[in-house]
Formats: structure tokens, C-alpha cells, sequence
């Protein structure tokens, strides 16, 4: 009979998500493939992936719970939740040329399992840093529990602080739309300001 | 947009199935279900309705932790997993509490302390203080574990110096056990100037109102000649009673029954009362 005599701290889902998104780019090849074959517009998709598998798994969430959480909607959520990780597997392998899985959520599916299994971590942040896209799990993992829309002002407090690409936010949110509505939304749009 | 709405129809697939988690005792032909064989057929549920939250009150010495430590060992025994909160009996004790009870049972205590795991908050103040805490505890034990029931022993216990906050407190931890699909059985205590053969409990009827059903165990002190000659019982005897008093999930016997305290300490639930004063003997049947 096992006892559990202290509390067990809920698991730290942002630090699980991170794991997670550094696994899938390790499935991808590594960041520098990625940027090779021009795949950089994929990381904010693995990024949400990353999340909705480790809520899905870890807490039980359901797929409306997640989608209101990360700002995705129902339908993105639930494509990720139910994609074929092996057709993915087989796709990025080259096994086959057309997947109608959702890929970033097969990746992360995949991520999500060798991470439970071998409990490794094989990019650290700060190689992230150097080639500049850690800043899509930073800002994400600012934009937990927001209540979206958000205007200016909001999203401001919220990355008060997050430089992205060396250009503090508050210089970047000037050349973006407002209200933003999801975490997706902001994602996009400062993809689109510092490319 | 999200649809904030279901439409009736569109829960079918949600919806729980309706089958007993059975108790081991007479309690699960209690609870019944109605089968359409060409008419309406009344049959037993088998148990506590699955996925139900169940409060389980009554006045000290009662037979409430028996019962539900009988549930636990039952269950585990069975093979299902059991999660036992212990917000009273540190887990030492309830360790020996389970092992006498299931020798008495001639039940396999090794394989069924393979299923139950503890949650000790009698020695621990965050968890008894700090309902995160033991929510999240609870929730990596139910993951960790793949338990299929609770037992909180008592919730009371959880709020018994902030009753003002029980309502919330048994709230949450109903949506929680609603959450991660666990049927459950909520101990909840007595204060003295409840009635004994009420649902109300410590915090008011919080706990009644929340729960999905409430079963109320009482004991009567013979004290009189009158009830002697009632009850057919020596005095200074103790009459044990055990009822429904209510479930929204299912259908359920009304009536208050009698039950015995085994020397074992294990429940066994006799017959309704009514049956028992006319028959006047300790072995009526259902």
C-alpha cells in the first residue's frame, strides 16, 4: 500500500511544453535543418502543439479547456490531439510523400513520448537563444491564462520585459494590430514584424 | 466562436453509462436502475452509481469510515484501483484498520494493498489546509495510479475549523472528482445540534446539496422499556440504522435499514427496519 505523506506539486507544465517543443525540433533534425529547409514558420505551430499535448496528457484537459487556454479553436486542438504521430513519423522520414494528419501535432506527439520515456532534455535554452526561437515558448508561456482579446495596453504588461530577437517588445508591438485575439494571433504577428 | 451550449442530444456520447461500483454489502441492491423488457422492470444497480459522489454522514461511531474503508477493500479487491484520502486516522493506522478487515473478509490483503493508495493529510497540515495542494496531490495519485474511486475520510476535516467555507471547499473537490471521472465517497461528520437521521452534516447541508447522494448511518441507544419491547433489544443496547437519503443519478430504496457492526468491524446490513420490528429477530431478510 503506497502512502503519500507530503503534496506532490502539479506538474510544471511550461518547463514540460519547452521539453516537448525541443524534442519535436530534434525529430525535425535540429534547428539548423529546420532553418535550412526553411521551416522556421513551423515553430510557433510546434510551440502550440507542444502545449496541447502536455495539457491533454498531464492534466487532463479537455480539448475545449485547451483551445480556450492557448487561444487555438476547438477543431485546431482536436486535429492535433488526433493526429497519426506514426503517418507524421512516416512523412517527415520521407516514407511517404502526403500527410493529411496534422503535422505539428504528430510531432509533438512523437516529442511528447520519447520525453516521457527517456526523460531528456537535447537542446538547452541557450542554444535556442543563439539561433533566436526561443522567443515563441517565452511569449506563450507569458500568455497563460490570459483572457483574450487584448488590447495594447494589456499584451504590454504581459511581455513587459520579453525581447525578442534583441528588439524589446515594446518596439515590436508597435507595428502590430490591435486587439490581438489568441496566442496564435500574436505569434503571427511578430513572426511577420521581425522577419 | 466556441459554442457555449450543448444541445441535448448532442451529450449522448458524454453521457455516463449507469452500472453499479458495488460497496460489498446489502447497499448495493439499494440503489437500482429501471430495464424496459416490453415494461418497466426495477432492477439493482449493484452498487453506488458509477461516477457518483456519494456523502456518507452520521454521528460519531456511527459506522461511516468502516463502510467506507469496507468500499475500498471491496473495490481493491475486485482488482479496481482506490484512492484513500485519510484526513483522520494517520495512514499506520488505517494500514492495520484495512488488514484486520480484510482477514475478517477472507479477502488477499497482499493483492489488495497492491490497489489502494494513500493520501495521509492527518499528519500533514498543507494538505488538510490547502485544498491545491491535496487537489493536486490527488490528481498525480488518480494519473500516476489510473485509480477508479475515492474515498475522502472525512472532507469534514478538510474545513473542520472554516465551516463557513465548506460549500466551497466540497464544491471543488466535487468538480475535481467529477473532472477525473472517479466515483467517490465523501465521510462528512456530524456536529451535535444536527440531526442524527438528516443528510446535514458539518458545514450545514453544503455537503447534501453538492454531492450527488447522501446516505445517513445512525445508531440508537435502547433506553426505555418501550423501546426494548419495540425493538426487541436488551437495554442499553445499540440499534444501528443505515438509509438513502437521497441520489440524483438513480433510483433508490427509501427506507431506513438495520445493520450490525461485525466483531470483524465490517458492516452488515440486516434488513429494513420495519421488518425487523415486526419480525423481531436480528436475521430478517431484504
Amino acid at each position: 500500500m503506497e502512502v503519500i505523506r507530503a503534496p506532490v506539486r502539479e506538474i510544471d507544465v511550461d518547463a514540460l511544453a519547452e521539453q516537448v517543443f525541443q524534442e519535436s525540433i530534434n525529430i525535425l533534425g535540429g534547428l539548423r535543418k529546420i532553418i535550412e529547409y526553411k521551416n522556421l514558420t513551423w515553430l510557433p505551430s510546434l510551440a502550440e502543439a507542444a502545449y496541447a499535448i502536455v495539457m491533454k496528457e498531464e492534466m487532463m484537459k479537455t480539448h475545449k479547456e485547451i483551445a480556450m487556454d492557448l487561444g487555438l479553436t476547438p477543431q485546431t486542438v482536436q486535429n492535433i490531439l488526433r493526429a497519426d504521430a506514426k503517418e507524421v513519423e512516416k512523412f517527415i522520414k520521407g516514407e511517404i510523400e502526403k500527410v493529411d494528419e496534422h503535422k505539428a501535432g504528430g510531432i509533438a506527439k512523437l516529442a511528447y513520448e520519447r520525453v516521457k520515456k527517456e526523460g531528456r532534455i537535447t537542446i538547452r535554452e541557450r542554444e535556442l537563444e543563439v539561433l533566436g526561437v526561443d522567443w515563441a515558448i517565452r511569449v506563450l508561456t507569458r500568455l497563460k491564462g490570459a483572457d483574450f482579446p487584448l488590447n495594447k495596453q494589456q499584451l504590454l504588461e504581459k511581455l513587459r520585459g520579453v525581447a525578442i530577437k534583441d528588439k524589446p517588445f515594446e518596439e515590436i508591438a508597435e507595428k502590430m494590430k490591435f486587439p490581438v485575439n489568441s496566442p496564435a494571433d500574436v505569434l503571427h504577428q511578430i513572426k511577420q514584424s521581425i522577419d | 466562436m466556441e459554442k457555449k451550449y450543448s444541445e441535448l442530444g448532442e451529450l449522448r456520447e458524454k453521457a455516463p453509462k449507469l452500472f453499479g461500483v458495488p460497496t460489498g454489502t446489502k447497499l448495493d441492491n439499494m440503489f437500482w436502475k429501471i430495464e424496459f423488457e416490453g415494461k418497466p422492470i426495477k432492477k439493482p444497480l449493484g452498487g453506488l452509481p458509477h461516477l457518483s459522489v456519494i456523502n456518507l454522514t452520521g454521528i460519531p461511531d456511527s459506522g461511516k469510515s468502516l463502510l467506507a474503508e469496507q468500499f475500498a477493500l471491496h473495490q481493491a479487491s475486485e482488482g479496481y484501483k482506490v484512492l484513500f484520502v485519510t484526513v483522520e486516522s494517520p495512514a499506520n493506522f488505517l494500514y492495520t484498520s484495512l488488514r484486520a478487515k480484510s482477514r475478517y473478509l477472507n479477502l488477499d490483503f497482499d493483492e489488495i494493498s497492491k490497489n489502494i493508495v494513500v493520501i495521509d493529510a492527518s499528519e500533514n497540515a498543507e494538505l488538510r489546509e490547502d485544498p491545491r495542494a491535496l487537489m493536486d496531490t490527488m490528481a498525480y495519485a488518480i494519473k500516476e495510479k489510473r485509480t477508479n474511486n475515492v474515498v475522502i475520510d472525512s472532507i469534514t476535516g478538510l474545513y473542520e475549523h472554516k465551516e463557513m467555507m465548506a460549500r466551497q471547499i466540497v464544491r471543488q473537490f466535487f468538480n475535481f472528482l467529477k473532472k477525473w471521472r472517479q466515483t467517490a465517497i465523501l465521510v462528512s461528520q456530524k456536529r451535535s445540534a444536527q440531526g442524527a437521521d438528516t443528510a446535514e452534516a458539518a458545514g450545514g447541508l453544503a455537503v447534501a446539496h453538492i454531492v450527488d447522494g447522501s446516505i445517513v448511518m445512525d445508531k440508537k441507544l435502547i433506553e426505555s422499556k418501550w423501546e426494548m419491547s419495540t425493538y426487541r433489544l436488551p437495554i442499553g443496547s445499540v440499534l444501528r440504522t443505515i438509509r438513502i437519503d437521497g441520489c440524483r443519478l438513480t433510483g433508490h430504496d427509501t427506507r431506513t435499514w438495520v445493520f450490525d457492526i461485525t466483531e470483524g468491524g465490517t458492516i452488515e446490513i440486516i434488513s429494513p427496519l420495519e421488518e425487523y420490528i415486526k419480525r423481531g429477530d436480528r436475521n430478517g431478510s431484504d
